[in-house]
C-alpha cells in the first residue's frame, strides 16, 4: 500500500483497485523542501502521452509542506499518484530514490527530482526503444534549462551522445556514455533489472548519480540511446542574487570545508567506480574516465585556484595528488597539452610552475611560463626534465612544441603578466587631495628570451571601459620602470587614478587595466594578473564626469579570468534611484532606441545590402576606362597571374589605374595599387566601375558583371581531380541551382588555358564556350620558363639562409580538409633533417588554409614558407619537388627538375574523394611513393631520379602545359592592353 | 509478439489525404494500405482535402471516400487562398471532418498522410482518436521546401509522426519533433517470375524530372558504355526533361546504347528484361523502384541520396551503393555488376530474399501493433 506506515490511513488515502494492471512506466518524483514546485514536477508525469504512468512520490522528510502536497496530489490522482515519506532526512537523493524503486510497480522505472519536468513525450519514447530493442536502459537527452535567463537559454546535455537512436550491447562499445553521461534521471530502467542486479544508490556521499549509473551502465546486457528529449533540468543561476564579485573574494573558511567536503566525496565516488570497473574487468573504460578526469573534472578545480589561499591549496592537492597516483599515465597524451602540464605539475606539487600553468588554462592563448629549449624540443619550464624517476614522462607532457609559441614574434604574444605588488592610496578614501595613486608592480614572462636584454623597453598602463564597441573612453599612465631580469620583465608604475581617470558615470561601471609592452618599438599587450588572493584591496576616490551622485570612489576587483579590473562603487542610495531609472521607462526607452540603432546599422553591414547598393546604385555609374581590378586567391593573396600581369604591366609602363583586393591584411600587396578590402565598399565600388576585371579563382558569385566589363579569369592551376560540374557537388544541384551557378561562370569573357587537357578537362566542366578559350599559357609560368634558361640560384636563397652547397628540396601538399586547423606532416620531420641535412634543405609550403608548426630541432634545415604570398618563386628556386596530388606539379614540370610523388593515402584521395581526370600513377613525371622509407629512399640521388624520368617530364610537360612559351603575360597585354602604352 | 492471427480489434481508420486520387507516390500507398486494412477487418474511409490536380484511376474500391471541397463552394473545389474567407472554409470543411470522427468507434485512428491536410484536421475535433501524421519523403528533401517548417508547425500535437526510417526520424527529433517514429513503406508487388537475369540490358524507372537525375545516368553511362559495347540502357519513364535528355544522349554519343522506352504500365515487365537496375536520383524517400527491382531479383546500383535507400540496399550484399552525384563512382558500381554474372546472380537472388522483409503482412503487422502502442 502506498501509505506511510507511520499514519492511519485517513479518508483521502486512495485504495488500490487489486485489479488494475502495472502501469508501463513508473517515475520516481523525489521531493525535499520544495513544495511550491512538486506540482509541476507531477503534472508532466500525469501529461504524459503515455497514459500507462503512475507517480510515486517520495519526501525525503520535509520541513515545509511537501509531504502535505504529496498527499494532496495522491488523492486528486487515485491510482496514479502515491505518497511516500522517509522516516527521517536522509540529506541526499539516494535514500529517496532507493525507496521509490522498492515501492514501484511499472515494468520500468524513471527518477524525476522536484525541480525539474519530464518532456510530454519522454514515456512514450522511452518505453517504445525499450520494448522495440528489450534494452535494460534506455537514455534519452537531458536539457538544461536557465528559468531565469530572459531569452530562456537552453543548453543540451552533451548532445553529441544523443544525435541518432542507437543500441549497444555494451556500455565498452561506446565508453563516452559512462565517462559523460553521468545522470540517473534522464534514464528508463528495466525495474526487473534494477532489482535483478539489486541497483541502488549509494547514501550518505555526494555525487551519488555518478556511481549509480556506472553500475547501471556495467550491469546492462543492452542500452539504447534515443534522440529525443526526455528530461528538462531546470538551472536558477542566481540562487539569493549573489554577484559576480564574490567569486573573486577568498571563500570564507566554511565555504572553502564544503568545498573541501565536496571535493572529497567526488574522489571517494570516482574511487568506487575505478572499482567497479576494474571487478567488471571493464579497465578500458578506466582508461576513457582518466581522461575525462584529467580534461574536464580537475580542470574545474584548478581554475578556482588562484582566488584561494595556501591552506585550501595545500588541502586540495593532497586530495587531488592521492587520487591522480591511480591515473594511466598514457591518458596524457590524449588530452591537450596545457591540461596535461597542469595535472603533472600538480602531482609534482610544483606550485611555482603550476599556478601560471592555470594562467594557461583559463587564458588559453596566453603564454606564461619561461618556456625552455632543449634538444631542438621546446618545454613548459626546465624543471623536470632530468628527474631520474620519471623524467621520460615530463618530458612527454611538458613539450609544448607543437604549439608553436616559438615561431611567433613577441608582437603576436600574450604575456603573462604578474601582479607582485599593488598598494592604494595611504590616506584612505575621501579625502581629495592628491590621495588617488596606486602603486602598482609585476613582472611580464619573457619566453625563450623573446626580449632580448639589451632591448629598448618602454611601457604604458591603460584603463579602459569594459563594453562591447568602441573603446571610446582610455586613460593611460606611464610604467616609471622597466627592468630586464632574464626570464621575466620586472616593471613598477604609479597611476593617479583621482586625477588622471574620469569615467563618465552610471554607463562606464567597470574597468579593465592592461600594460602595452614595446619592445624594440614592437607593442606586446598584456593584462594583470593578481595570482595571490587578497593582493588587491581598497577603494580610491575617483571623480566621476556625469554625476559624483552615482558614485565617488572606485575600488579595484579580479575578473574570473584572474585578470585586476576596476569597479565604480555605487553609493547605496544614489545606486537605487539609478536602477529605477534604467528598469523603469526612461531606461526601457534608452535601451530599445539604443537596440534599434544597433539593428539598423546591422542591415546596413549586411551582406544583402551591399549587394543591393553594388547593383543598384554603384553600376549606374559609368564605367571607369583603364580601371583594373586584380584579386588572386579569394584576396588571400598577392601572387599567381594577376600578379604575374599586373607586373607586366607596371613593367611596360602601360597607364592605367590599379586596383588590388585583399582579404584580411593588406600586407604584402603592391604599394603602387590602390588597396581595398574584399567586401568593402570601394570594393565593390571599383568592381562595378571597372573596365577589366583580373581574377584567378571567383569575385563574389552574386556581383552581376556589367557588359562593358571584361573579365579575364586567369585561373590558378590545371586539374588533376575533377572540378566543376564534373564534382558530385554540382552534378547534385537542382537544375535552377545549376543554371545559376552558370550565370557566374558566364561572367569569364576569357579564361586561360595552358593545354588541350585543360581544354577537355576545366572549360568543360565549367560549361565555357570556345571563343572565351585564350590559349597563351598561365603568365605566372613565365618566370618558370625563364629560371629554366637562366642557370644559377636566385636571390631568394641568400633572403632564406640556405648555404650554398644544400641542395634546395620543396615539400608542397595539396589542401586537406581536417578537424583541426593544424596540418600534421605526414613524415617525421626530424627524421627528415636527421638523414638529409647535410644535403638538403627542405622548404615547406602548406597550403594557405592548413597551418603547420616546426620544431626548433630542424632550423636552418626545414624551413616553413608558408606564408610567402607566390609560390612561383619558391618553385624557382627548389631544386626538387616533393608533391602529392597538387597542381603545382603541372607548373613545376616546366624547369625540368626532378619530382617526387607521396601519395601515401593515394586510394581514399582518388576513389573516396570526387574522382581523377587520369591516373596519376601512370603519368607521373617521377616516382610515386607511398610511404616514408621509400619517399627517403628516392630522395637518395636526385641526379639518378632527373635522368630516370627526363622522359615522362618531356611527355608530362607537352600534355599538359603545351602553351607555356614564356610569354603569357605579355600575350595578354598585346590583346588587350595594347593601347595604353605610352607613346 | 503473440501468435494469435487476429491480436488487434477491429478500428476505424480514417485515412486524410491532400486528394483521394492525386496521380502519384502518396495516393498509391494510401489505397494500397486502405485495401490492406480493409483485408484485416477494419473500416477504412478515404478522405481528401481538394479534388486532384492530375486524377488517377482507382477502380471499384471496398471502401467509402470523401472529398472535403466537393466542388459545391463558391470557389470550385478550392479553398479560398488568404484571410477571413479561407479560415471559415477551413472551419466549415474541418465541421464535416468532425461529423465524420465522432460517428466512429472508440479506438479509431486518423492517419494525415500529407502534412497539407493536418492544417484541417487539427481544426477538426480528434479528441478520443489517435491522430497520426505522416511525411513520405526524407528529411532532406523535406528541408528544401516550405513543408519543413509546416511539419515542424503542424505535426507537433499529433500523437505520434511517422516518416520513412529511424535515420529521418532521428533528423525530425533533432528539430525538436518529439513524437517522431518511422513506418516503412510496404513492398507493392511480389512478382511470382524473378527476372533470369540473361539480357544485357540495364534498367532505369522513373519520370523523366530532374529529380530523378537521369542527366546524371547519362553522364555515368558515357563513362561505363564503352567498356561495355553489348550492353543497352533501357530508360523507362516520360516526362518534362524529356527533350533535354535525349539532347544530351547524343552530345555524349551514347545513342547506340540508350533505349527511350517510354512510360510502361508493365513494371515487372520492365524488370524481367533487366539484369540491373540503376537509380540515379538527386532525392528519394523510400523508393518502391528499387524494392520492385529487387523483388525481381535485379541487383541495384544506385545514389545513396537518402536513408531509405541505404535502409532498402545492403550495400555489397544486395545492391551496390554510389556517393550521391559521383557518376564515376556510379559508373564502377555499374560495371562490376556488368562485367561478373556471379556477382548479379549472387546480389540478385540476395535482394529478392531480403526485400521480403518489407511484405505487406510483416508491415500491416507493423501498423497495428502500432495503433495498439498509441493507445497505452
Amino acid at each position: 500500500m502506498n501509505v506511510d506506515p507511520r499514519r492511519s490511513p485517513g479518508p483521502e488515502e486512495p485504495h488500490e483497485a487489486p485489479h488494475t494492471a502495472a502501469p508501463a512506466v513508473s517515475v520516481v518524483v523525489i521531493v525535499y523542501n520544495d513544495e511550491a514546485r512538486l506540482p509541476t514536477a507531477v503534472r508532466s508525469v500525469l501529461d504524459q502521452t503515455l497514459r500507462s504512468v503512475e507517480v510515486v512520490i517520495v519526501d525525503d522528510r520535509s520541513t515545509d509542506g511537501s509531504y502535505e502536497v504529496a498527499r494532496r496530489l495522491a488523492a486528486e490522482h487515485p491510482g496514479r499518484v502515491r505518497a511516500h515519506r522517509l522516516p527521517e532526512n536522509s540529506g541526499g537523493c539516494g535514500a529517496p530514490r532507493n525507496h521509490g524503486i522498492q515501492r514501484a510497480r511499472g515494468d520500468h522505472v524513471m527518477f524525476l527530482d522536484s525541480d525539474d519536468v519530464l518532456e510530454r513525450n519522454a514515456c512514450r519514447n522511452m518505453l517504445e526503444a525499450a520494448e522495440t530493442t528489450g534494452a535494460d536502459l534506455v537514455s534519452g537527452l537531458c536539457v538544461r534549462v536557465h528559468v531565469d535567463a530572459r531569452s530562456g537559454k537552453e543548453v543540451k546535455w552533451y548532445p553529441w551522445l544523443y544525435t541518432r537512436t542507437r543500441t549497444l550491447d555494451s556500455i565498452s562499445e561506446l565508453p563516452d556514455l559512462l565517462v559523460f553521461d553521468t545522470l540517473s534521471t534522464n534514464k528508463c530502467y528495466r525495474r526487473d533489472f534494477l532489482l535483478a542486479n539489486a541497483l541502488e544508490f549509494p547514501v550518505g556521499i555526494h555525487y551519488e548519480d555518478l556511481l549509480f549509473s556506472a553500475q547501471a551502465y556495467a550491469a546492462a546486457r543492452r542500452i539504447t540511446l534515443i534522440p529525443n528529449r526526455v528530461y528538462d533540468w531546470n538551472v536558477v543561476d542566481n540562487p539569493g542574487g549573489a554577484g559576480e564579485a564574490d567569486k573573486a573574494a577568498a571563500k570564507s573558511i566554511s565555504n572553502r570545508r564544503a568545498e573541501i567536503a565536496n571535493f572529497t566525496h567526488r574522489m571517494e565516488i570516482h574511487r568506487r567506480v575505478d572499482q567497479l570497473l576494474a571487478d567488471r574487468g571493464l579497465a578500458e573504460l578506466k582508461f576513457h574516465k582518466d581522461v575525462k578526469f584529467l580534461k574536464h573534472d580537475l580542470v574545474l578545480h584548478l581554475r578556482d585556484l588562484p582566488f584561494r589561499d595556501a591552506a585550501y591549496r595545500q588541502e586540495f592537492a593532497a586530495i587531488a595528488r592521492a587520487y591522480l597516483e591511480s591515473i594511466d599515465p598514457a591518458a596524457y597524451a590524449e588530452i591537450e597539452p596545457i591540461h596535461a602540464i597542469c595535472a603533472y605539475l600538480l602531482r609534482k606539487g610544483d606550485w611555482d610552475n603550476l599556478l601560471p600553468a592555470v594562467d594557461t588554462l583559463t587564458n588559453r592563448d596566453k603564454i606564461s611560463a619561461p618556456l625552455v629549449e632543449r634538444d631542438g624540443r621546446i618545454y613548459w619550464c626546465a624543471e623536470h626534465l632530468d628527474n631520474p624517476d620519471d623524467g621520460v614522462l615530463a618530458r612527454r607532457v611538458l613539450d609544448v612544441t607543437e604549439l608553436g609559441y616559438h615561431t611567433r614574434p613577441v608582437g603576436r604574444m600574450f604575456l603573462r603578466n604578474e601582479l607582485t605588488a599593488y598598494q592604494g592610496p595611504s590616506g584612505g578614501v575621501g579625502g581629495s587631495g592628491g590621495g588617488g595613486t596606486v602603486r602598482l608592480a609585476g613582472r611580464i614572462t619573457n619566453p625563450l628570451g623573446v626580449v632580448p636584454p639589451g632591448a629598448r623597453l618602454t611601457g604604458e598602463l591603460e584603463f579602459a571601459a569594459r563594453r562591447k564597441g568602441v573603446r571610446f573612453q582610455v586613460f593611460r599612465f606611464p610604467v616609471a620602470t622597466l627592468r630586464h631580469e632574464g626570464e621575466t620583465i620586472a616593471w613598477e608604475a604609479a597611476a593617479d587614478l583621482t586625477r588622471g581617470l574620469r569615467p563618465v558615470g552610471i554607463v562606464d561601471a567597470v574597468w579593465d587595466v592592461r600594460l602595452h609592452l614595446q619592445v624594440d618599438g614592437v607593442r606586446t599587450t598584456t593584462r594583470l594578473t593578481a595570482s595571490e588572493p587578497g593582493l588587491v584591496t581598497g577603494q580610491l576616490p575617483v571623480r566621476p564626469r556625469l554625476t559624483r551622485l552615482v558614485a565617488d570612489r572606485i575600488e579595484p576587483q579580479i575578473s574570473s579570468r584572474g585578470h585586476l579590473a576596476f569597479r565604480l562603487v555605487p553609493d547605496k542610495k544614489a545606486n537605487a534611484l539609478v536602477q529605477r531609472g534604467i528598469h523603469g521607462a526612461p531606461g526601457r526607452l534608452a535601451k530599445s532606441g539604443y537596440r534599434r540603432a544597433r539593428a539598423v546599422r546591422r542591415t546596413l553591414a549586411s551582406g544583402d545590402t551591399k549587394i543591393r547598393v553594388y547593383h543598384e546604385v554603384f553600376s549606374r555609374l559609368p564605367v571607369k576606362k583603364r580601371l583594373v581590378v586584380f584579386e588572386s586567391h579569394l584576396g588571400r593573396q598577392y601572387s599567381d597571374s594577376p600578379r604575374a600581369l599586373y607586373e607586366e604591366m607596371r613593367r611596360q609602363g602601360l597607364r592605367f589605374e590599379a586596383v588590388w583586393a585583399y582579404a584580411d591584411s593588406a600586407e604584402g600587396f603592391p604599394e603602387d595599387a590602390v588597396l581595398v578590402r574584399r567586401w568593402s565598399m570601394p570594393y565593390l565600388k571599383a568592381l562595378a566601375r571597372a573596365e577589366f576585371w583580373i581574377d584567378n579563382q571567383s569575385y563574389p558569385l552574386k556581383l552581376t558583371k556589367r557588359p562593358g566589363t571584361t573579365y579575364i579569369q586567369t585561373w590558378h592551376g590545371s586539374a588533376l581531380k575533377r572540378m566543376g560540374f564534373d564534382e558530385p557537388e554540382w552534378k547534385l544541384r537542382s537544375r535552377g541551382e545549376q543554371a545559376a551557378q552558370q550565370r557566374t561562370l558566364d561572367r569569364f569573357d576569357r579564361f586561360l588555358v595552358r593545354s588541350e587537357h585543360d581544354v577537355r578537362t576545366l572549360a568543360r566542366a565549367f560549361r565555357l564556350k570556345e571563343r572565351t578559350l585564350l590559349r597563351v599559357g598561365y603568365p605566372r609560368n613565365d618566370a618558370l620558363v625563364r629560371a629554366r634558361e637562366t642557370p644559377g640560384r636566385p636571390p631568394l636563397a641568400a633572403e632564406l639562409g640556405i648555404p650554398e652547397d644544400r641542395k634546395v628540396l620543396l615539400y608542397a601538399p595539396t589542401f586537406r580538409r581536417r578537424e583541426q586547423r593544424r596540418f600534421e606532416l605526414p613524415f617525421d620531420v626530424e627524421r627528415f633533417a636527421d638523414t638529409f641535412g647535410d644535403r638538403y634543405v627542405l622548404l615547406v609550403r602548406s597550403h594557405y588554409l592548413n597551418h603547420v608548426v616546426l620544431p626548433p630541432s630542424v632550423r636552418g634545415r626545414v624551413v616553413d614558407v608558408s606564408s610567402h604570398h607566390d609560390v612561383t618563386p619558391l618553385l624557382a628556386l627548389a631544386d626538387g619537388l616533393i608533391t602529392d596530388y597538387s597542381s603545382v606539379m603541372f607548373d613545376y614540370a616546366l624547369l625540368d627538375r626532378p619530382m617526387f610523388f607521396f601519395a601515401y593515402d593515394y586510394d581514399e584521395y582518388v576513389h573516396e574523394g570526387r574522382g581523377t581526370y587520369f591516373d596519376l600513377l601512370e603519368r607521373a613525371p617521377g616516382p610515386v611513393v607511398r610511404t616514408e622509407d621509400d619517399l627517403y629512399a628516392a630522395l637518395g640521388s636526385l641526379q639518378q631520379q632527373s635522368a630516370k624520368y627526363s622522359g615522362a617530364r618531356e611527355r608530362f610537360v607537352a600534355d599538359f602545359g603545351e602553351y607555356d612559351k614564356g610569354h603569357a603575360a605579355e600575350s595578354v597585354v598585346d590583346q588587350f592592353f595594347a593601347h595604353w602604352r605610352r607613346t | 509478439m503473440t501468435p494469435c492471427p487476429y491480436p488487434y480489434p477491429e478500428r476505424d481508420i480514417f485515412l486524410v489525404a491532400n486528394s483521394v486520387n492525386e496521380l502519384g507516390g502518396v495516393a498509391s500507398w494510401s489505397h494500397q494500405m486502405a485495401r490492406l486494412l480493409t483485408e484485416r477487418g477494419h473500416r477504412v474511409h478515404v478522405v481528401g482535402i481538394t479534388p486532384p490536380e492530375i486524377a488517377m484511376e482507382l477502380g471499384d474500391l471496398p471502401y467509402p471516400t470523401t472529398t472535403l471541397y466537393d466542388g459545391h463552394e463558391a470557389h470550385g473545389g478550392r479553398p479560398p487562398r488568404l484571410g477571413r474567407a479561407r479560415h471559415a472554409s477551413m472551419r466549415a470543411k474541418a465541421a464535416r471532418l468532425t461529423a465524420l470522427f465522432r460517428a466512429a468507434r472508440p479506438g479509431a485512428i486518423v492517419i494525415v498522410t500529407q502534412v497539407w491536410a493536418m492544417e484541417w484536421v487539427e481544426l477538426a475535433d480528434t479528441t478520443g482518436l489517435t491522430v497520426i501524421g505522416m511525411s513520405h519523403e526524407s528529411y532532406e528533401y523535406s528541408k528544401k521546401s516550405s513543408r519543413f517548417r509546416r511539419v515542424l508547425k503542424h505535426y507537433e500535437k499529433a500523437d505520434r509522426m511517422l516518416v520513412l526510417t529511424r535515420e529521418d526520424a532521428d533528423l525530425w527529433i533533432g528539430q525538436g519533433l518529439n513524437n517522431t517514429s518511422f513506418m516503412p513503406n510496404p513492398l507493392p508487388f511480389i512478382p511470382a517470375e524473378p527476372s533470369p537475369r540473361t539480357e544485357k540490358a540495364v534498367v532505369s524507372i522513373g519520370r523523366l524530372h530532374d529529380q530523378k537525375g537521369i542527366d546524371m545516368l547519362l553522364d555515368t553511362w558515357a563513362e561505363v558504355a564503352p567498356r561495355h559495347p553489348d550492353w543497352t540502357l533501357r530508360i523507362y519513364g516520360s516526362g518534362e526533361d524529356e527533350e533535354a535528355l535525349r539532347t544530351q544522349c547524343t552530345a555524349l554519343g551514347l545513342d547506340d546504347s540508350v533505349a527511350w522506352m517510354g512510360r510502361t504500365s508493365d513494371v515487372p515487365g520492365a524488370l524481367r528484361g533487366a539484369s540491373v537496375f540503376v537509380q540515379s536520383s538527386r532525392g528519394e524517400g523510400f523508393p518502391l523502384a528499387l524494392m520492385e527491382a529487387m523483388a525481381s531479383a535485379v541487383p541495384c546500383a544506385a545514389f545513396d541520396c537518402a536513408p531509405g535507400v541505404h535502409e532498402i540496399i545492403r550495400d555489397g550484399e544486395d545492391g551496390l551503393l554510389a556517393a550521391p552525384g559521383n557518376t564515376g563512382e556510379l559508373a564502377r558500381r555499374l560495371d562490376t555488376l556488368m562485367s561478373d554474372k556471379q556477382v548479379r546472380d549472387r546480389m540478385g537472388d540476395a535482394a529478392r530474399v531480403n526485400i521480403q522483409r518489407y511484405t505487406t503482412d510483416e508491415i500491416v503487422r507493423r501498423w497495428e501493433e502500432l495503433f495498439g502502442f498509441l493507445e497505452r
